[in-house]
């Protein structure tokens, strides 16, 4: 009844990445254990497919015992390697890491193990047939469920070791557990998914034909003598020990369903055996001692599961408070506000509320209130000037430089087509959503293609498909449009796109004004390594920080910057520069230039709007309207043209 | 410790768009090559040692611009402040090359009274099929401005590091022989710290951590 046939197949795979999430899980009356640290990882024999040498560099988590701790689980070794599962976690939605081992050795039980984090899944099972759901490529949660009847196979376990690892048997044979064998690793090899894809294939033979990669003190001979139940060694453990057993071990899945909160796990991976019989017997104050050794593993496990369950706890609280406050957040913009926007959206509280974020649910509708539709531009508008986009591109020759003008400025606008079919694909390439084949790839070809019909003046510039990507991800198309073109006609976004270098350097001063009022010693030391805010300002203001911030955060200087106009990006710059200003000021010229046009990847949102916050726009009485007198003045640009 | 170097040297890389100029200065400043990469807005920075003689560096400055046309107004007043410059065209890209002469005088005109030592870059060189501009009539255009030509390949490795390497000897020569002088006010040419002219021990030795303030 053996013979087991794998399958795999990929439904789904998608090139980005994301979070980990290595989910293996089983049916039930397993062992759990967290990975405490303590050098008692008991690892059940697994199931068909994982037994044979894990190959150096296979990306497999080892469950060696490495220098300093013996046995523990090295999860991290080889965080390049994306298919290695680096940190895991219980509970997906916290982000809290943990792995859990379910190790039914002496039951009927199979292995599962379970490492989890965050977002995406993979699953295996360990039946007939093997799904594999990969939606990520450095991650994935990978589901294993067997079945029952196939769970006699394994329960002979060897535990061997390798002559080159001499520590994990003293460690076995001194605690009188099983631990880790540093070449078989088999629950665990199953998230070398590498190793799991190849091995998969071939291995069709039944379980018996296999050499027993995995016993139980060598030389056990398979299925003989009586298989323990693991509940039953946990509660001989428990009564010998004469302590209580926490809760509720006998669903040991369901504990970890359920009171991920607060039942100590490790006991339960340490699986107290009898000292193999073709073991001499230990003289009986060495066994104490194992067993005091043992016990105080055991209560500092237990003390950091605790540790740890309640940090978790208090994460999850915190993610729920949050999505709650988002929740009721999203209920008062729908219900109030946005029924009210005319009267309401000037009002003490609205403001507030603006400034600590928009939910993202209404966050486009805010956004099209705000910029408004000064340009009375109609669905009906954006179809005529697509449809003409369409036209243009189909009569526009392929590049073929001899009909070229001798007319910069023209050649500028024709290859502008070429050009925005070039930086869609460079548009947020992370997100792997506006590339060639991306769901959104035509959507922001429309846009931009549509645009330089509808301004054929101003055309395509570089820095507009990153302001037109940000509007996609949050209104639909029509609409993007509409508060594309409105956005890119308010006074300062017409400057830097038609790129009128005089107004630019108005803005630039004004900002300057600014920056010596708020910041005086970063001001001067920026004016001592002639770092001039161009260098620094020309991509957030194009790009309306959409390519230096992380989009989450840029999203929240959007709902600011619509609400408060030009000034805020300006603003923005000042907070960045406040908030890095100790940074900054140990710097030369060409690490202030590199770190302000590549920012750090991690900015912690809050605080880097306390240090907007705390940036004053005034200066000597003057506003940031009165400081830039430009702002509006559409014949100062008349005149600059 | 800051590394200690001869001079530093600013260059500026310019081109039409997508030629590969962030693609050539990744490769170079980095190691590697990036398959995405976003459009540069403005200008980016990039630095690198290199050694041009046993024991003489020089740091490059690297000045990574924009390459739409659009955006020469804005990239035009960074020449002044560079001693050199590589001017890249694919060579896939027939436009590209012909937009050459464009940008020179563009460069030319607005690099007084300063100059700028120019190299002439054929990139892309690994897309030989798709070749659109022949290695002699670079040359030979490269000749006619006084440039040196070479061609190179960010993807493939080809020649990235000679092209840097070349310009910063070719540059280090004429500031040796004097025909470009260290001035107060021009960023192009910086000497920097040298291990026989320091004042003090300390002045090298100073501090894990680099204060230029």
């Amino acid at each position: 009844p053996d013979l087991h046939h794998h399958h795999i197949h990929e439904p789904s795979k998608t090139p980005c990445s994301g979070p980990t999430l290595l989910k293996l899980d089983q049916d039930n009356h397993s062992l759990t254990s967290q990975d405490s640290g303590i050098p008692t990882l008991e690892i059940n024999p697994p199931e068909p497919i994982v037994h044979g040498h894990q190959r150096p560099g296979d990306g497999g988590l080892i469950l060696a015992s490495n220098h300093d701790s013996p046995a523990t689980l090295p999860l991290d070794d080889d965080p390049s390697d994306s298919s290695t599962i680096r940190k895991s976690s219980t509970f997906p939605r916290s982000g809290y890491d943990s792995i859990r081992l379910f190790s039914p050795v002496l039951s009927d039980d199979i292995s599962v193990c379970s490492v989890s984090s965050m977002s995406t899944e993979l699953s295996v099972s360990n039946e007939d047939i093997l799904d594999f759901t990969v939606t990520s490529d450095s991650s994935a949660i990978v589901t294993l469920e067997t079945d029952d009847s196939c769970a006699s196979h394994f329960s002979d376990v060897t535990l061997s070791s390798t002559p080159g690892n001499p520590r994990d048997l003293w460690m076995c044979e001194q605690l009188n557990l099983f631990t880790l064998h540093s070449n078989f690793s088999p629950p665990l090899s199953i998230f070398s998914l590498r190793s799991l894809f190849a091995r998969r294939v071939k291995d069709n033979r039944s379980v018996e034909q296999r050499d027993p990669g995995w016993k139980l003190f060598g030389k056990v001979p398979p299925r003989e003598g009586p298989v323990k139940d693991p509940k039953r060694i946990q509660k001989e453990y428990e009564t010998k020990s004469g302590r209580a057993g926490p809760g509720n071990p006998t669903s040991p899945r369901q504990s970890v369903r359920k009171n991920l909160d607060f039942e100590p796990l490790s006991t339960t991976a340490l699986i107290l055996e009898d000292r193999p019989a073709n073991l001499p017997a230990k003289p009986a104050e060495e066994a104490q001692k194992h067993r005091q050794q043992y016990e105080e593993m055991v209560a500092q496990a237990k003390k950091r599961e605790l540790k740890d369950a309640q940090k978790k706890k208090k994460q999850l609280e915190d993610r729920c408070k949050l999505e709650d406050s988002i929740g009721s957040a999203a209920q008062t913009w729908n219900q109030e506000i946005l029924p009210n926007w005319s009267t309401m959206c000037t009002s003490r509280r609205v403001r507030d509320l603006w400034w600590q974020g928009i939910p993202p649910s209404v966050r486009g509708k805010v956004w099209s209130l705000a910029v408004g539709n000064d340009l009375n531009i109609t669905h009906e508008l954006y179809s005529i000037c697509l449809a003409r986009a369409k036209e243009k591109w189909k009569t526009t020759p392929a590049p073929s430089s001899e009909t070229e003008t001798e007319d910069a400025g023209s050649s500028d606008r024709e290859s502008s087509l070429e050009l925005i079919k070039l930086d869609i694909s460079r548009t947020f390439p992370q997100l792997c959503i506006f590339q060639q084949g991306g769901p959104y790839h035509d959507v922001l070809h429309s846009i931009l293609g549509a645009y330089t019909c509808y301004r054929p003046d101003v055309g395509y510039v570089q820095g507009m498909s990153f302001i037109a990507a940000v509007l996609i991800l949050n209104l639909d198309t029509a609409d993007a449009f509409i508060a594309f073109a409105n956005l890119l006609n308010k006074p300062c976004q017409m400057a830097f796109f038609r790129v009128d270098h005089s107004l630019m350097l108005t803005y630039f001063a004004a900002f300057e004004v600014f920056f010596e009022e708020n910041l005086p010693k970063l001001f001067a030391h920026f004016k001592k390594n002639n770092l001039t805010p161009d260098i620094y300002l020309i991509d957030w203001i194009f790009t309306l920080y959409s390519k230096s911030l992380p989009l989450d955060l840029a999203c929240r200087v959007w709902d600011v910057f619509c609400r408060d106009g030009e000034e805020f990006l300006f603003r923005t710059a000042l907070g960045l520069l406040r908030l890095y200003q100790d940074v900054l000021t140990c710097m030369d010229f060409i690490h202030m230039a590199q770190f302000l046009t590549r920012l750090p990847d991690l900015i912690p949102a809050e605080q880097l709007f306390q240090h907007i916050a705390a940036v004053h726009m005034t200066s000597r009485n003057r506003k940031w309207g009165q400081v830039q007198p430009a702002k509006g003045s559409n014949s100062a640009r008349g005149m600059n043209l | 410790m800051e590394t200690i170097w001869l001079y530093q040297f600013r260059l500026i890389v310019i081109g039409d768009s997508t030629v590969g100029k962030s693609c050539l200065i990744r490769r170079f400043t980095e190691g590697r090559f990036a398959q995405v990469s976003d459009p540069t807005v403005g200008v980016d920075f990039f630095s690198r040692l290199v050694e041009i003689e046993p024991g003489k560096r020089i740091k490059l400055q690297i000045w990574d611009t924009a390459g739409q046309e659009r955006f020469r107004s804005i990239t035009r007043a960074y020449y002044r402040n560079s001693v050199g410059g590589l001017l890249l065209f694919d060579i896939t890209n027939r436009r590209s090359f012909q937009n050459v002469h464009n940008w020179l005088e563009e460069a030319q005109s607005h690099v007084q009274p300063h100059s700028i030592v120019f190299l002439l870059v054929g990139h892309k060189c690994d897309l030989e099929a798709q070749r659109q501009v022949t290695q002699q009539e670079a040359e030979k255009l490269a000749g006619a401005y006084g440039m040196r030509y070479v061609e190179t390949s960010a993807r493939d490795a080809i020649n990235v590091e000679k092209a840097f390497v070349d310009l910063t000897r070719d540059i280090f020569e004429l500031v040796r022989s004097g025909d470009i002088k260290i001035q107060d006010g021009w960023e192009g040419v910086k000497s920097g710290f040298v291990p026989n002219t320091v004042h003090s021990s300390e002045e090298v030795t100073k501090g894990g951590r680099q204060c230029f303030c």
